[in-house]
């Protein structure tokens, strides 16, 4: 048994909150900050600091200026924030679940399996007459896709099990939704088409404030949800049996995990589109600056750093070519591929 | 360390245990005391890991009843099971980015609040479990880059942060240098004897399991072939049979494996007595030499060893001298061997027959190697030109192969 005197010398590294994750949470925090503001601030049309802060003070004036701010940088700049976090969230609930370091919504098909719904009703006459439902259509029919992948995915993880065959599975379900996209694409009419490859291009343009308030109130609560799991998601860590072992209820907790994986990633996909990376290197990036696996710190990290490197991207493909805007998942894998090879070879990570 | 009956941690009544309704073992019952040391024995795949598997719900049961502390194990929560039990698993498990003493904390799960939150109290026993398992060093350390042995260390301190009435490990030594296997076994030990945990684990090692055990469980053929103390159920039948072996024989007094070997040597009589001819039977069987021995009194350690090894062993009643009918036996069996060995046996007043078998193969021609430190004063007067004394145990070994060769090359000569 420990003394008295051994717990008061027992460093406080490791503990719960301790210097360093304090630390980068305060840095990510600016430079979220940071980053919206410079989102909202940069653009085709340039303003000088005073005509935005006229702006700012004075919502939903009638100039150009005013629209042009409040109902088209805003809501981007909030959506890439709040796209970012969710995918990040949703990419380190899944690589905790499977245990394996290189999954993520877009690999694993998730994304793919959005697309292909969103293609369907965005290419399609199926979802004529159900116009009532437009605007929440395309979030519905990414569900579905989503959760349809991942139980086929699932699936045959259960049957196979061993990390590569997972990553492969995850690919052929990818290619097997973008065979059937583009098949949808080339019948499709013209008009159709360009919206929606605008929209696999990727992107957190054209966000309406509806939308905007459906990301931060369903994505939100899921957030939450997960920040309560943070206990069960580190027994996770030891693998299911461990779990079990420790009292987490697995069959409950596994669906759970995977609703909540889901369903974050995708909304996403359908309001913004595939954005490829995200959620396979963000949560890796957050372990390393944090150090550690503890999902307590994890879990709100991953999404700061998530908000963080995704409206990084958008300011970039916004801003480098300006006004042409590059696709957000081309930025995002310049700087997502480059990180999970260097984990590789650093050997952080194995397959 | 045995109480009473009434109150036993774990209870299995007709117990069948299995995947999908086909059982691996059928018709278990025993019960764990609180304390005990419980090894579980048997080849693989004979349904160790199933039998852990299903004690600790991981699956569930053919047929049959199990009982923890009195309840149905199906009746306790996931939470309330966790507080009573904790495992010790095979599979290797890498989590990145983690330190010894967060591993450890997550063995604190079923105590602490929705957040896993530690108290002072969390921390005292995450402290507590690793000084248990003296990995107390190792707590800053990342929990990825441990060795096998500080891994397994850590392993069942995160098990003991649970505060466990019962430990289950599935073969908890297996892949560990001698040095861990050891300390692993007299960890589990200690928590028995000091924390009345009861311990079970599926072990390879029947001689570790013989020396540390209270209980010992003999699983093969689909069901627990024995059950009860090693002292009384770990005999050399019961090993042999129960792993299908014939090169080696368990002795319950060396508490021990002696491994045979196949004859393709000759024939050797050994003269030894009180523990000097132990080394000397092993050195042989390992050359391919079959041993012929004597004359021994029983339940001297060479006794033993002579006879787990198949030695023809020829032996007089314990504190008996050596003369007589056994004498006699010993000399016929003497002239049937190529070469005879002196261990350097302690000479008294019960043994002199011992020397005189000696004196009269030197007389015969018989070529002796001595292990004894000044042989030929013992053996003066003898044909001495046979006798070849010995320093040590590496000159004799070399001695026995050069002789081997001219042995059979004057065996050659006379075919």
């Amino acid at each position: 048994m420990s003394s008295t005197a051994d717990l008061s010398i027992a460093p406080m590294q490791g503990t719960f909150l301790s210097r360093r994750p304090l630390l980068v949470f305060c840095l990510l925090i600016c430079a979220t900050v940071l980053l919206l503001l410079l989102n909202v601030a940069i653009g085709s049309v340039q303003y000088s600091f005073s005509e935005i802060l006229a702006v700012l003070r004075a919502p939903f004036d009638t100039s150009t200026a005013s629209a042009i701010i409040w109902n088209i940088r805003i809501p981007r700049a909030i959506a890439a924030v709040f796209g970012g976090a969710y995918l990040a969230a949703s990419g380190l609930l899944l690589q905790i679940y499977f245990r394996n370091p290189i999954v993520g919504p877009y690999i694993l098909g998730i994304s793919s399996g959005a697309t292909l719904m969103v293609s369907f009703v965005m290419l399609t006459t199926v979802s004529a007459g159900l116009t009532m439902l437009s605007p929440y259509l395309n979030t519905l029919a990414a569900f579905i896709g989503a959760y349809v992948v991942m139980l086929i995915v699932l699936a045959v993880a259960n049957r196979v099990g061993g990390g590569a065959t997972l990553l492969i599975v995850g690919l052929m379900m990818g290619y097997l939704c973008g065979a059937v996209s583009a098949i949808l694409t080339a019948l499709a009419e013209k008009e159709k088409i360009k919206g929606f490859v605008l929209w696999q291009l990727g992107s957190f343009s054209g966000f309406k404030w509806n939308e905007i308030t459906l990301l931060l109130l369903g994505g939100g609560l899921i957030i939450v949800l997960l920040y309560c799991l943070s206990k069960p998601l580190n027994a996770f860590l030891l693998g299911e049996e461990y779990a079990a072992s420790l009292g987490v209820n697995i069959r409950r907790f596994r669906l759970l995990i995977l609703l909540c994986s889901c369903a974050l990633a995708g909304m996403i996909t359908s309001m913004a589109g595939p954005v490829a990376f995200i959620g396979m290197a963000v949560p890796h990036m957050a372990r390393l600056s944090f150090g550690t696996s503890d999902n307590r710190i994890l879990i709100p990290g991953a999404c700061l750093m998530g908000a963080v490197v995704t409206s990084l991207c958008d300011l970039i493909a916004r801003s480098v070519m300006a006004p042409v805007e590059l696709p957000l998942s081309a930025i995002t894998a310049f700087f997502g591929a480059p990180i999970v090879i260097f984990l590789l070879l650093k050997r952080r990570v194995k397959l | 360390m045995n109480h009473p009956a009434d109150n036993p941690v774990l209870e299995v009544r007709e117990l069948s245990v299995g995947y999908k309704n086909t059982p691996v073992l059928r018709g278990l019952n025993f019960a764990y005391e609180r304390g005990q040391f419980i090894s579980l024995l048997g080849p693989n795949g004979a349904g160790k890991t199933t039998l852990l598997r299903t004690l600790s719900r991981h699956l569930p049961p053919v047929s049959g009843a199990i009982q923890v502390r009195g309840r149905p194990l199906e009746k306790l929560s996931a939470l309330e099971l966790a507080r009573i039990m904790a495992v010790v698993l095979t599979d290797k498990i890498t989590p990145p980015l983690l330190t010894v003493e967060e591993f450890v904390a997550l063995g604190r799960y079923p105590h602490t609040d929705y957040l896993g939150r530690l108290r002072p109290e969390d921390r005292a026993r995450i402290h507590g479990a690793l000084d248990d398992v003296r990995a107390g060093y190792l707590r800053q350390r990342q929990f990825s880059d441990l060795s096998d042995g500080e891994r397994q260390k850590v392993l069942i301190a995160r098990a003991l942060a649970q505060e466990p009435q019962l430990l289950l490990l599935d073969e908890p030594t297996v892949h560990l240098d001698l040095r861990h296997r050891i300390e692993v076994m007299t960890i589990l030990r200690d928590l028995c004897r000091h924390q009345g945990i009861t311990v079970v684990a599926s072990l390879h090692d029947v001689d570790v399991a013989a020396k540390i055990s209270d209980r010992v469980a003999f699983i093969k053929n689909s069901g627990m072939m024995a059950w009860g103390s090693p002292e009384s159920i770990l005999t050399a039948g019961s090993v042999a049979e129960l792993y299908d072996f014939d090169q080696a024989v368990f002795d319950s007094a060396l508490g021990g494996l002696e491994i045979r070997g196949s004859v393709t040597a000759g024939r050797v009589f050994v003269v030894g007595g009180m523990g000097s001819a132990a080394a000397v039977y092993r050195m042989l069987t390992k050359k391919g030499f079959a041993i012929a021995t004597g004359v021994l009194q029983q339940h001297d350690l060479d006794f033993h060893v002579a006879r787990a090894l198949g030695a023809d062993c020829i032996s007089v009643e314990p504190m008996e001298p050596v003369n007589g009918a056994g004498l006699d036996q010993a000399r016929r069996l003497l002239a049937t061997c190529d070469l005879v060995v002196d261990t350097g046996f302690a000479v008294g007043p019960a043994n002199q027959g011992n020397v005189e078998l000696l004196t009269t193969a030197l007389a015969q021609g018989k070529t002796v190697l001595s292990l004894r430190e000044n042989g030929a004063a013992l053996l003066s007067g003898a044909g001495s030109a046979h006798l070849y004394p010995c320093r040590d145990a590496d000159q004799f070994l070399h001695l026995l192969d050069s002789t081997v060769l001219t042995n059979a090359m004057q065996q050659e000569e006379h075919a």
